[in-house]
Formats: structure tokens, sequence, C-alpha cells
């Protein structure tokens, strides 16, 4: 029991901290992505969406390749001292990359759907481009940014393929849920997978009822 | 002093829009799509392909020759668009209060929202306030930001019957309190001679038309069809001894019978139109008739468009504007300088404020 208490813990504190760190870089994207009519926009896009498509161990293998000691990213890191593969540092980083698209793309159309000549009219009434984002589009797309926060979470809880690419399955140290889950079924311990498997159902039925409520309330104050 | 030299590629044709005006008020009028809107979004900034020159007063918003183009949010110019544009996240306080910046003169808020009437609305979100409150709140958040020039961009009739005309008392108490100078784009060519000094009429992108707006007519009736020439008069309101009874509205030296209701008994300045189609016009004096309002004039001009004739006298120290069938008007020869009565009814007055 203390083992699935720590597994739990682990799961969560990386799936948060994963989230927080693609927010505001996925609410950026996003907003540019929303905006701007460049060339450039599909290519872009289409890279972000990426980690949607490809099969997750093929995005774990990629991650591998880069973070390796000869890898062109690897390097810098090990000449700076810090060391991700196999490390929980490793986990955050397979589910920031594998949740990102799920968080730009519902916070891309909430800004879309925003009347541009909102934004228009914050930056006539003297607001800055910065500004406007601040207090227009971001309200605005209030919903769009809670959804996308928690469907980014959720598909962090449930990370597995590119995880145990570049993360392993070490007990307490990088096996968060979805592994352990795995780990269990695979060594016959049924029954200890299942209780993992009811918690999973308690915390995702939680962040949708959550969302489905708060999103309600919203909707209520300002369009009725 | 208002100084535009504008360009700017539309759909189907430039705008290209030159004019100095020396009037601080100035209605802008024409036809739909003429570009009356996109020259006021040109001047407030949020047009980027827009180029020439635009200047207010001393301050340069614009001067592609020498490279400056101030972003919107350094223009200080408060744009009230048609539909309102407030931001449905916020309340009217919220909406008012967005632009007024951190140094904001003390009061500003308070006057605003004193001279918009909309104290009671302050609460409220967008969504539940009817279109001429939305104006109403779009008008005070301009004025708020201590604009140097505003824009204000009429509801069109067709979206909104009941809006017209709602928001020019309005924009008369706004001009009468805080003096910001503005350009108002009307289909009213009876309201821009009410509020303004100075008319441009715009036709597919450019100035057909400017100078004052008592001129503007013969270009509006030949452009725009849906044009409307009322005639607005304001001046201060005695109210009957009693209700029911009539008021009277001087303006100048003459005094004209207007309908009071009970609620609106107060007295004061008032503004008051008078649709061209209810003044009668009479090449004999007029006796014996129910009208209250009878006074004799002269004919200014006379413009034919159509089937309408567009009379314009002067009677009782105002310039009227009727509206005869053409055939009216040649029976009755009704060419300037004739001799005429005009005979208006109490009930063709429509109070405005």
């Amino acid at each position: 029991m203390s083992d699935d208490l720590s597994i739990l813990l682990l799961t969560l504190r990386v799936a948060a901290i994963a989230t927080l760190l693609i927010l505001p870089l996925g609410i950026f994207a996003a907003w540019h992505l929303a905006r701007r009519r460049s060339p450039g926009r599909t290519l872009i896009e289409t890279l972000l969406s990426l980690p949607l498509v490809l099969p997750p161990t093929a995005v774990g293998l990629l991650l591998l390749e880069a973070l390796r000691k000869s890898g062109p990213i690897g390097r810098l890191l090990d000449q700076a001292g810090v060391e991700i593969l196999f490390t929980w540092k490793a986990v955050v980083l397979a589910t920031a990359v594998m949740s990102f698209p799920l968080l730009v793309r519902p916070v891309r159309t909430a800004f879309e759907e925003i009347d541009p000549r909102l934004i228009a009219m914050g930056r006539s009434l003297g607001s800055g481009p910065v500004a406007v984002f601040r207090r227009v589009a971001l309200p605005l797309a209030w919903r769009g940014i809670l959804a996308g926060t928690l469907l980014a979470f959720s598909r962090a809880l449930g990370e597995f393929g590119a995880t145990i690419m570049i993360a392993g399955s070490i007990p307490g140290r990088t096996q968060t849920m979805a592994l352990a889950i795995f780990q269990r079924t695979h060594i016959g311990q049924d029954e200890g997978a299942m209780r993992l498997v009811g918690v999973t159902v308690v915390i995702a039925f939680a962040a949708v009822w959550t969302t489905e409520i708060l999103t309600r309330r919203r909707a209520q104050r300002t369009s009725a | 002093m208002i100084d535009l030299d504008v360009s700017l590629p539309l759909a189907r044709f430039p705008l290209r829009v030159t004019a100095k005006l020396a009037g601080d008020a100035v209605a802008v009028l024409g036809p739909s799509g003429a570009g009356k809107t996109s020259l006021l979004e040109a001047i407030a900034g949020l047009r980027p392909h827009a180029s020439g020159r635009i200047a207010v007063g001393d301050a340069v918003l614009m001067d592609t020759a020498t490279g400056i183009s101030l972003p919107p949010e350094r223009r200080r110019v408060g744009y009230v668009p048609q539909d309102a544009c407030l931001f449905p996240h916020l309340d009217v306080r919220g909406n008012v209060r967005f632009g007024m910046a951190a140094n904001a003169r003390a009061g500003i808020f308070d006057e605003a929202v004193a001279i918009l009437q909309i104290a009671p609305l302050l609460s409220r979100f967008p969504v539940t306030l009817s279109g001429g409150e939305r104006q109403r709140v779009a008008l005070a958040r301009a004025i708020a930001t201590e604009p140097r020039l505003l824009l204000l961009d009429e509801p069109l009739a067709a979206v909104d019957p009941e809006l017209k005309g709602k928001i020019l008392p309005y924009l008369l108490r706004v001009r009468e309190a805080l003096r910001i100078p503005f350009l108002y784009v009307t289909h009213n060519a009876g309201e821009a001679r009410a509020v303004a000094q100075e008319a441009v009429v715009l036709r597919e992108g450019t100035v057909l038309f400017s100078g004052p707006p008592d001129d503007a007519l013969r270009s509006m009736s030949l452009v725009d069809p849906e044009a409307r020439f009322d005639n607005v008069l304001a001046g201060s309101l005695a109210a009957g001894r009693s209700a029911g009874e009539t008021g009277s509205l001087s303006v100048g030296s003459t005094r004209f019978a207007v309908p009071v209701e009970e609620h609106e008994l107060r007295e004061g300045r008032a503004v008051f139109s008078v649709a061209p189609d209810d003044v009668l016009v009479s090449t004999r004096p007029l006796e014996g008739i129910s009208a209250r309002n009878v006074h004799p004039g002269t004919v200014i001009s006379r413009e034919i468009s159509g089937a309408t004739a567009w009379i314009r006298v002067a009677a009782g120290g105002i310039e009227w504007t009727a509206r005869l069938t053409r055939g009216a008007a040649d029976e009755l020869a009704l060419l300037p300088g004739a001799t005429v009565w005009i005979a208006v009814k109490t009930h063709a007055f429509r109070r405005l404020s």
C-alpha cells in the first residue's frame, strides 16, 4: 500500500511539473498560431502536433538520441553537469513533450474564437499587445486554457511509451502509475495493478468533473 | 483641427480621403459601403495598410512619408464602433475603467458615468444590455480615456431601428461637457446639422463634399438612399402647467408647441426631431388649421431626387427640410426665394432628450 502511495505521489508530481512547464509555452504558441497568418504557420503546427500521431516510443527514441552523452543536447547537459536520462526529470520531459499538443489545440481554438475586433478595441483603449493579451485574450480564452491544461495533465498522468524509452521503469524513481500497472500485470500481480487502475479512474473522474463544473459556472456568468 | 490624407486599399475600391477639417465637430456622411467605417478605423490605427498623414491638432498620429505611425494604444483616440464592441467578460464598470490610465484625471470615471447616465448599469454584463445602452457604455468607455479625438460610428437603422438617434442627445451632452473634438458617422443629415460644424460626404472611398453640414444635403440626397434629413431642434423646454398640456420649446426667439409626456415634465434643455415628411408647406397664409406651429418663411433651395423634392425653408429662425412629391413642388412653384408658410403638428415633434 505504501508503494501505491509513493507511485501515486510520483505520478502526480511529475504530471503537475510537466503541465506547469508547458503551460506558458503552450499558451504562447497557441496565441501566435491563432493570430499570425505567416507562411511557416502550417509547418510549425504540423511539427507541434507530431507527438499526437507518432508512436510514443518513436518520440522516446528521438529524445533518447538527442539526450545521450554523445547527442547534441546531451553533450551540453553533460558539460553543465545535469543528468536527465533515467531520472524523474526524464519522466517530466517525456510527459511534457507528449502532452504539449493536447494543451495547444483547445487553447488555440479558444483564442481563434475571440472576435479580433475586441483585441483591436483593447489596443485602441490604450493597452499594448502584451497588456491586451493579459486583459482581453486570456480571460476570454479561460475555458479553453482550463480544458487544455486538464487534458494535458490527464495525458501526462498516463504517459507510457516515451517515458519508458528515456526514463525506464525504476521503482521509486521513475515508475509512474502507467508503468507500474504494466509491470505488475506482467509479473502476475493483477490485484495490485487493479488497485492502481482504481486510483487512476478516481483521479481522471475528479479532473473531468472539476472542468465541467468550472466551465459551466463561467458560461452562466458571461452569457446569462 | 483634423488633417486627413489617408489612403487604404479596400476590397471594392481604394479609400482616398483628403480633408482639412477646421471644426471640432465633424459629421461623416455617405451611403453604406462608402468607406466611412474604414476611415474611422484607419484614424484609430486599426488598419495596418493605411498610408498618408493623420494629424489631430498638434499631434501627428501617422505620417508615412516620415515613417511615423503610432500604434493604436498611443493614438489616444476614443473609438465607438457600430456594434459598441464591449468586452463580454467585464461588467459595465470594468468596461468603462478599461482604458483609464493609472494617472487618469480624478473624477473622470464619475463624469463619464453621469454624462451617459449609466450609473444603474454599472454592475451589469454587456449581454444583458439593450443596443442603446451598449452604445452609451461604449461612449463612456471612450471618453474615460480622455481622448484627443472621438470617433463615433452610428449603428445602422437596418440593424436596430430602436437605436436610431438614441446616441445623439448623449453626444450633444459629451460635446457640451467635455469639448472633445469628434468625427460622427451618420446617415442622418439632420443630425449632422444638429451636432456638427462641418460635414464630409464620402462616396466609394473619396470625398464627394466637404463643408458646412447645411450644404451637404444636395450630395447626400444624390448618393445615399438611406439618408434621412430629420429636422433637429435643440432649445429650452418649458413644460405646461399641468400634465397633458403641451410644452413650449424655445429655440432662439421662436417658440414651438411640443408634446410633453407626464414622466418628462422636467424642464431645461431638450432636443426634438421632426421628420421632413411631417413639415407641410403652403404658399398661402395658413388659418384655421389644427397644427399648432405655423411660421412664415422663405424657400432657400429645392433638390429633386427621383419623384421626391427636398425643399429647404427658413422659417421661425430655423432652416427646415421638408419632403414633398415632385408634383406638389412643381405645382406650388416652390423655387428659391418664394414666400411660404410651414406647418408642423405638435405631435410631429419627437423627443430625443
